[in-house]
């Protein structure tokens, strides 16, 4: 039975459909992360599932148990704010107490659940202290305390990492990861950020536009994006998505893009459909996958030969990007091999098999 | 070493011995003494009232019939005090306007209690929890505080008698608490609204019920709004007279009735300094308020001005 | 749908206000209307003669005391118009010139603690002819000059004004200074840069740009106006005669004095109408100004 179960949500807020007929469902133990631009919608629906907002139309399940009509604190949830929402004229402790006592749990179940959840997070001497003389990590961790002493089969995490500085957002990525782990428990988890759902999520929900994309593993929806809105969401430098239209010469697909003189090999590509001549296609390739410029030796799906049109270096990475009639083509350089690459140069690139992605170009879904 | 070197170093030195152009010392200019000099009048002619009543109360009625209104008096007289507390004349009672003092108190404490309850968890359901006729409701109290007191006056003659509380400090806490209701209300709502949704939210999935988030969590928050907020009614109700006036019973006047009284329906000659001194006790309690908490009187009618 | 708690518990927590609202004050309103149109002379009577409904404010329009009071009003809310003019000039002064602003805020606005009884009170002592301003100006050596504006029926009415623009100024000067206070910085620079004059600057740039705080001094003020009673009470009783009556006045002494609760009733409308007639024109004055603002912004 699955622990959490939307079906079919809708949500307007007047005239504006942010929600459409929206089905998902999540297993015991997952760790799903709602992935997608601002204003796709996650935070509207973590908000549905919370109780802090009210369907339009719509049922939500929890184990089971049909919650759409109950109150926030009544569903068996708990949550962590993107601004920690801690209670500025509490300390710790009476934070992390206040959901207890209203749960009218006895007292020494309380002050158990609190050495517990300090114990886990590491703030126990931080226990008699105001949010205010805190540090930023230190509140976000007070702030999952809060969450864990409720000690609820689903947590639910707004966009906790975005209020830390870089170094902070990387250690309690591991934190929170850990505690998955730990607790054993479901978790529901808003951000805008794909390295945090890459890195912690056992299943990602792509959304864009009120509309679930993809659900799937990381590794699905990164080697085989479902539409190109995912295809262009996932990777950072993006992919590079070009129009083509097959050609099935010689029994062989291939596809031949426009604006950029090359025919790609698409002999071994998985089609869903079989592909038919003249079909117009969008054609994705990822920076990462090209091989080193200049280097093109060998059995590649494509060869191309393009001017530079200029590099970017950040220390640990280095990508080229390369002049087409279509917009630039933007290609994973070696740090040590960035600066063999002049502006205006031409270099010869190549593309591997296997790792091509095509695309419908009508409605965008992956063929 | 090379001519260059040799330049920047002797340059150096000089710089060490005299300053290359030296400023001239800023001086306070004309605008500035006309505006500090003309506001420094105006401050004078504020300081005349409370200055005359002061220097009025402490002198001895020759004195007074002197007829100069602002010279300072021969020797300081409390006399026209003591009078004033024990002995003026009210009507027929002369117990001195220390009972108006005992009175103005005991109608403080639960006009306070009253307006400030009902207004504070009005503002704070209005302001935090999802209530759909809270726009229309404000906007009708935004209208309501503006209506004359006059218009409402005789049906609350009405309800309080009906209340059984007409012409009893509870009478007059109840009108005060209806009449400050609008603009206290919208003060705390506005107030609220500055509470993060977040911290709502929060309190929401831990504990939904209103009361338990009210005291556990808004009200400890409401510090700096609440001394705001209790400043203006204190004064507001202190220095009120209409209300006392037609709501309080022949025990219950409180002190600026009693001072009318003394002062203006008095037989006889008029006694000044008593006159003034009574004046003077009557207006200290907020004035002292003033003058210690003043930074928040401020806030107070901005955030009380502004909303209006 | 189940019940939840969450939406019904602010709902019973705003019955108390909803209900004072509703009786106290739109329920009293509808009742003192009610009343305007009966013959209700001590005690209510609920009876309406539709033949003769206006017959209470006829009588009032009939009444040269209720049209002095009228007057009256419309002088002092001129007359206060002074304040709110001085309350800028202070509120410009001091925020041009820091120096002591803490110092003169406080003895501006300390007028807002005292009493209107003890203000008016004090103000009659000052204009008390023989003992007053009136002989201190005499003896210093100018015989002829007058202070004893609340002895004469035509000029008492400017000895309320003084008070009540003693009384209210720094109220008025609060307020504009957190509107001053609240114009960008950089417009000061600006201007100083250009070298616009001093004149120019405050009466082409600044007070324009104050447009909403002009409007609440005007709001508040009015409303004010029309609620006055404690200083005239305080300074004049209403006298000499009745030439200081003003319509609250007017409608307290209607119900206390000549026990005509019908009359004081329809006094009290006509000071409610009033108060729509200037508040509403005011408010959607504020409003449009606002919505020009904020589309200008766009």
């Amino acid at each position: 039975m699955p622990r959490v179960q939307f079906e079919k949500i809708v949500k307007t807020y007047g005239r504006v459909t942010v929600l459409k007929n929206l089905d998902l469902e999540i297993e015991d133990g997952e760790f799903v992360v709602l992935l997608g631009p601002s204003g796709c919608g996650k935070t509207t629906l973590l908000n549905l599932l919370a109780g802090l907002i009210d369907v339009s139309s719509g049922r939500i399940q929890i184990g089971g148990k049909d919650v759409t009509d109950l109150d926030p604190k009544d569903r068996g949830l708990a949550m962590v704010f993107q601004s920690y929402a801690l209670y500025p004229t509490k300390t710790v402790r009476g934070n992390l107490k206040f959901g207890l006592a209203a749960a009218k749990l006895d007292h020494a179940e309380q002050e158990r659940r609190i050495a517990w959840a300090a114990k886990l997070l590491q703030i126990e001497p931080l226990l008699d202290r105001k949010p205010a003389q805190l540090s930023g990590g230190q509140r976000q961790r007070v702030a999952i305390g809060r969450a864990l002493v409720k000690q609820v089969p689903v947590f639910l995490f707004d966009e906790p990492l975005s209020n830390l500085d870089a170094k902070l957002r990387t250690e309690t990525r591991i934190e929170i990861k850990r505690l998955h782990d730990e607790t054993r428990s479901t978790i529901v988890y808003v951000t805008h950020d794909q390295i945090e759902a890459m890195t912690m999520a056992t299943r990602i929900a792509i959304m864009n536009a009120g509309v679930i994309q993809q659900f799937d593993t990381p590794d699905a929806v990164y080697e085989r994006p479902a539409n190109l809105f995912v295809a262009g969401f996932i990777g950072a430098p993006a992919m590079n998505i070009f129009p083509a239209t097959i050609s099935t010469a010689g029994g062989k697909p291939s596809a031949v893009l426009k604006g950029v003189d090359s025919r790609i090999d698409l002999g071994g590509y998985a089609f869903a459909t079989a592909p038919r001549e003249g079909d117009s296609v969008m054609v994705g390739l990822r920076p990462e996958h090209f091989l080193a410029p200049n280097q093109t030796d060998g059995d590649v799906a494509a060869r191309f030969s393009l001017p530079v049109q200029y590099t970017e270096k950040t220390g640990a990475d280095a990508t080229g990007y390369f002049r087409t009639d279509h917009g630039l083509m933007a290609v994973s350089v070696s740090p040590d091999r960035i600066g063999e690459l002049r502006q205006g140069d031409v270099a010869a690139l190549g593309f591997p098999h296997g790792k091509v992605h095509v695309f419908d170009a009508a409605g965008g879904q992956r063929l | 070493m090379s001519s260059i070197a040799e330049a920047s170093l002797r340059h150096s030195r000089s710089v060490d011995e005299t300053v290359a152009f030296p400023r001239k010392k800023k001086r306070i200019s004309g605008r500035q003494i006309a505006i500090l000099i003309f506001l420094t009048i105006c401050a004078l002619f504020f300081c005349v009232p409370l200055y005359v009543i002061v220097v009025t109360s402490l002198k001895s009625m020759d004195q007074i019939r002197q007829g100069d209104i602002f010279s300072l008096p021969w020797s300081l007289n409390f006399d026209a005090w003591v009078t004033a507390w024990d002995k003026s004349c009210s009507g027929t009672v002369c117990q001195g306007i220390k009972v108006g003092f005992v009175n103005s108190l005991e109608i403080l404490f639960p006009s306070l209690v009253l307006s400030i309850g009902l207004s504070c968890v009005t503002g704070y359901a209005l302001a935090l929890w999802n209530v759909r006729w809270a726009n229309s409701f404000l906007f009708v109290l935004f209208l309501c505080a503006f209506v004359p007191f006059q218009i409402i006056m005789v049906p609350l003659i009405m309800i309080t008698g009906f209340m059984h509380v007409y012409g009893t400090i509870w009478g007059i806490a109840v009108v005060h608490a209806v009449l400050a209701m609008p603009i206290l209300t919208l003060i705390f709502r506005n107030y609220y609204k500055g509470i993060p949704q977040e911290i709502m939210s929060a309190a929401m999935m831990d504990s939904g019920s209103f009361w338990r988030i009210f005291g556990e969590i808004i009200l400890p928050m409401s510090g700096n709004i609440m001394i705001v907020v209790l400043i203006l009614q204190i004064t507001s109700i202190w220095n009120d007279f209409l209300i006392g006036l037609t709501y309080g019973g022949i025990g219950t006047q409180p002190m600026t009735v009693i001072l009318a009284n003394v002062v203006i329906t008095a037989l006889g000659e008029a006694n000044y300094n008593v006159d003034m001194a009574s004046a003077l006790l009557t207006a200290f309690p907020p004035l002292i308020i003033y003058f210690v908490l003043g930074r928040f009187f401020v806030q107070g009618i901005t955030a009380g001005a502004i909303k209006g | 749908m189940a019940f939840r708690w969450s939406r019904w518990s602010p709902q019973f927590a705003l019955a108390p206000a909803g209900g004072v609202t509703l009786v106290a004050f739109a329920g009293s309103i509808g009742w003192t209307i009610w009343m305007s149109l009966t013959r209700s002379r001590r005690f209510a009577d609920y009876g309406i003669n539709w033949d003769e409904w206006s017959r209470q404010y006829v009588r009032l329009l009939k009444d040269d005391i209720f049209i002095t009071a009228l007057k009256n009003m419309v002088v002092l809310g001129v007359g206060s118009l002074l304040a709110i003019v001085f309350g800028f000039i202070l509120a410009a002064m001091i925020d041009r010139e820091k120096r002591g602003e803490g110092v003169f805020r406080t003895v501006f606005l300390y007028p807002l603690a005292v009493s209107l009884i003890v203000t008016g009170l004090a103000w009659r002592w000052l204009f008390n002819p023989t003992l007053g301003v009136e002989n201190f100006l005499h003896q210093i050596g100018l015989p002829w000059a007058r202070f004893d504006w609340l002895n004469y029926p035509e000029t008492a009415m400017y000895g309320i004004i003084l008070g009540t623009v003693w009384q209210g100024s720094g109220f008025y000067m609060a307020l504009m200074l957190s509107g001053l206070k609240s114009i960008n910085s950089e417009i000061w620079s600006a201007a100083r840069l250009d070298g616009v004059s001093f004149w120019r600057l405050y009466l082409e740039i600044i007070i324009p740009m104050m447009r909403f705080t002009f409007l609440t001094c005007a709001i508040l003020l009015s409303l004010g106006v029309v609620k006055a009673y404690d200083m005239v009470y305080a300074m004049t009783n209403g006298g000499p005669g009745q030439s200081t009556w003003v319509p609250a006045y007017y409608t307290i002494d209607a119900y206390w004095q000549k026990q005509n609760l019908g009359l004081a009733s329809a006094a009290a409308v006509v000071m409610l109408a009033i108060t729509v007639a200037i508040f509403l024109p005011l408010v959607l004055i504020t409003a449009w100004q606002q919505r020009r603002q904020e589309a200008r912004a766009q």
